[in-house]
């Protein structure tokens, strides 16, 4: 492999890298605001330059190449030795973060990039303390350009991360660069918004706080956030993201570089897909059919009650049926319907309607980030329920063989169903199907475990209030099987609890359950365990994918031994 | 390097003699610093500083004294908070969550909004600070960028419950209107 010397460190590459690449791949950090690994190469914001030397082909001697070079454009070449620390280098990234905050507001305290702004960060790391610029700083305006997107052209740098983004990855080309020098701006076409499904991870790429995300403008600082590593809860894609919260509210949901799924991208409806979490339309408390709504002090009672409830019915049932909503992670699936079956070994089991809208559709694009694929099933593990309960069952009943099946058969005299999906699933054959059948004295008993409101949580007998995916751990699989895991963000909110530890909690407030886990608390890891050796899937060990450990944040200040 | 024996202090718990383990001489040792105070003080108006400063609270005040004499330094204390007023009478808070960052004890709560006025981007909707929670280190005020929040030489603030002594935005204000002449901006 050809080497390449980069401040010092010499450094294997291959064929068509460029001197950046090299670097970032070793972990060294060469400033840059234009580079984006899933962009094309523009080379115009000038910071990555560094001096560089080259063998002369004739003679074979290292020689300077007089004029500083940018890292990110040129190729690294055998036997190169590059200086991102020489006088020279260093003298011209000063005079860039000049250059780029002659006109920038500085206006840090109020800005939403505030933390997280690269501009910020290099003006620190290579910049000056002080500005030399005495004269009145040009004032741009500020532009709604899109659905979510706001541009403060002031804050702007040039990069054009965002222009190539529209006209690379998604191919709708919004973005402009309109006028030159001094009153040069990123622009919308008149009339035209950036209104596409990827539109917001112009946020994303924004080095700077020109392109502010609407829905998070002002809501908190960027440092207060935590992130926790997750996927996505919304649709079968499996994108990896990032939820990041305080004091258990969400506020912004992130994407996580992954080259084999999302690559750097999420779409729209995964980003602003969290909103039903925090909707005031949440089930919180369980509601157990004639009697009073149980006040907020008497959750483990209303708890006990609907437990107790639930088992007793189920036990009376005979028969009965299970459906697992797409929406559930595979743990959930797996310990709901191994309870379900603990009572009745021969119990339906089903799964819950996969909704769909529209077609699939790819970004076609020409960079490196292009190739971004849409998902239209919008359940995140319909794969990870099927490769479940049909280890547990020999058929697995789709939602509609499951409405026919109740509407045929009298004798199923209890039904369990869960929901959590982001909106109104109550489905009028649905509701007809729970209530058909021969007449009986008291009617199917109907157990929900859902997390919204709908017309079912009114036919059902006992209601449960389920936690949403960023409340509580598991593993989906996503449309292209991959199987990955995901972390629990936030506390289950209110009186909510993660439907796996409702299944568990069932089992131990019930005489004839067991389910075979020594523990009383839900724990993903020991529960993926049990699926693998007692139903056979050791992919459930061996093929789970977990977050990569977020890159550890190093303080600049030195830890003092006391 | 090694470290020279002079540098090393043992620091070995004495055994303690039998007189010693009934803590008897100690605490009469203790007792007795607490009586001759209380001796040394009888009769004296405590305003000279031969032992200790005495003052008749709350008949006294240490805001009535001089510094010199045991009073309350005005300039510096750190009393209850102000939100203060621009030019307009408008919050000068530009809701930058500093002072929230800052805070050691978490409890400054803000609320931001888009402000209403062109010449700002941001304002508070709500700014609450628990009075009962605040450890009034004046971090706060030091990290400011706008020079919004200050503490007051003001500290007798009492409320008869916990979420009375919640200070929202509209009574941190009016903590301004009341303080702005004795500690002007």
């Amino acid at each position: 492999m050809p080497r390449i010397t980069i401040n010092g460190k010499d450094l294997e590459f291959t064929k068509g890298q460029t001197i950046l690449q090299v670097a970032l791949d070793n972990e060294i950090e060469i400033p840059h605001y234009c580079y984006h690994p899933g962009l094309s190469i523009v080379a115009n914001c000038r910071i990555c330059l560094a001096e560089v030397w080259a063998p002369n082909p004739k003679t074979n001697q290292l020689e300077a190449i007089p004029k500083l070079l940018p890292t990110c454009q040129t190729p690294a070449g055998e036997h190169q030795v590059v200086y991102t620390d020489s006088p020279k280098a260093i003298a011209n990234q000063k005079a860039v973060m000049e250059y780029l905050l002659i006109n920038h507001p500085v206006d840090c305290a109020v800005c939403d990039q505030a933390g997280e702004c690269h501009l910020q960060d290099y003006s620190y790391q290579y910049g000056r303390s002080q500005a030399r610029f005495a004269e009145e700083k040009i004032k741009q305006p500020k532009k709604d350009v899109g659905k979510h997107v706001l541009l403060y052209s002031d804050r702007c740098i040039m990069c054009t991360r965002c222009v190539r983004f529209t006209r690379e990855v998604t191919g709708t080309g919004e973005l402009m660069v309109t006028g030159r020098g001094a009153t040069e701006q990123i622009d919308v076409f008149p009339g035209v918004p950036v209104d596409n499904e990827l539109s917001a991870n112009v946020i994303d790429i924004c080095p700077v706080g020109a392109l502010l995300d609407k829905d998070f403008l002002f809501q908190q600082r960027v440092w207060l956030l935590t992130k926790t590593p997750s996927i996505d809860g919304i649709t079968a894609s499996g994108d990896n993201i990032s939820i990041e919260h305080n004091k258990g509210i969400i506020y912004r949901i992130k994407p996580r570089v992954n080259m084999d799924v999302n690559k750097w991208w999420i779409t729209d409806e995964v980003r602003y897909g969290w909103k039903h979490v925090h909707s005031d339309q949440r089930i919180t408390m369980p509601q157990v059919k004639g009697e009073e709504p149980y006040q907020s002090s008497e959750a483990p009672l209303a708890y006990e009650a609907a437990y107790a409830l639930v088992n007793r019915r189920l036990a009376e049932a005979g028969r009965m049926a299970l459906l697992v909503s797409p929406m559930l992670s595979c743990e959930d699936a797996y310990l709901l319907a191994t309870y379900v079956r603990s009572i009745d070994p021969d119990a339906i089991l089903a799964m819950g309607p996969v909704p769909r809208h529209g077609q699939d559709k790819t970004f076609p694009g020409s960079s490196a980030g292009a190739g971004f694929k849409l998902y239209a099933e919008k359940a995140p593990n319909a794969r990870g329920v099927r490769r479940v309960l049909s280890k547990m069952s020999d058929s697995v009943l789709d939602f509609e063989a499951f409405t026919k099946a109740l509407q045929k058969e009298s004798s199923i005299n209890a039904v369990v169903l869960t929901g959590n999906y982001p909106s109104d699933w109550a489905t009028g054959a649905l509701l007809a199907a729970l209530d058909a059948g021969e007449s009986r004295q008291n009617g199917r008993f109907v157990a929900l475990i859902d997390t919204l409101n709908t017309k079912l949580v009114d036919r059902a007998d006992v209601v449960i209030p389920g936690a949403t995916w960023t409340e509580k751990a598991g593993v989906f699989e996503n449309a292209n099987g991959r199987l990955q895991a995901f972390e629990r963000a936030i506390t289950p909110i209110d009186y909510t609890k993660s439907e796996s530890q409702i299944a568990l909690d069932l089992a131990a407030a019930s005489a004839a359950s067991d389910l075979g886990l020594q523990h009383a608390i839900y724990n993903p890891a020991v529960v993926r365990q049990t699926i693998a050796s007692t139903l056979g899937l050791p992919e459930f060990i061996q093929n789970v994918h977990y977050p990569a450990v977020l890159g550890e944040v190093e303080s600049d200040m030195a830890l003092i031994e006391l | 390097m090694p470290i020279p024996d002079s540098d090393i202090i043992d620091v070995t718990p004495r055994r303690v003699s039998r007189s010693e383990s009934l803590f008897l001489p100690a605490v009469f040792k203790g007792l007795g610093t607490t009586l001759r105070h209380v001796f040394q003080n009888v009769g004296r108006d405590g305003k000279t500083k031969k032992n200790i400063w005495v003052v008749q609270y709350p008949e006294e005040k240490r805001d009535d004294r001089p510094v010199t004499e045991g009073g309350q330094e005005r300039e510096t204390f750190r009393g209850v908070h102000r939100l203060n007023r621009d030019e307009d009478g408008r919050v000068r808070c530009v809701a930058c969550f500093m002072c929230a960052t800052a805070c050691p004890a978490n409890c400054i709560h803000i609320v931001a909004e888009e402000s209403p006025w062109p010449d700002r981007e941001k304002y508070p909707k709500q700014f609450d600070i628990d009075e009962l929670r605040c450890i009034y280190c004046g971090m706060c005020e030091e990290a400011c960028p706008v020079d919004a929040i200050e503490l007051t030489p003001f500290y007798e603030i009492t409320g008869l419950s916990r979420q009375e002594m919640i200070f929202d935005k509209s009574k941190l204000l009016e903590v301004y209107d009341r303080t702005i002449d004795e500690k002007p901006m």
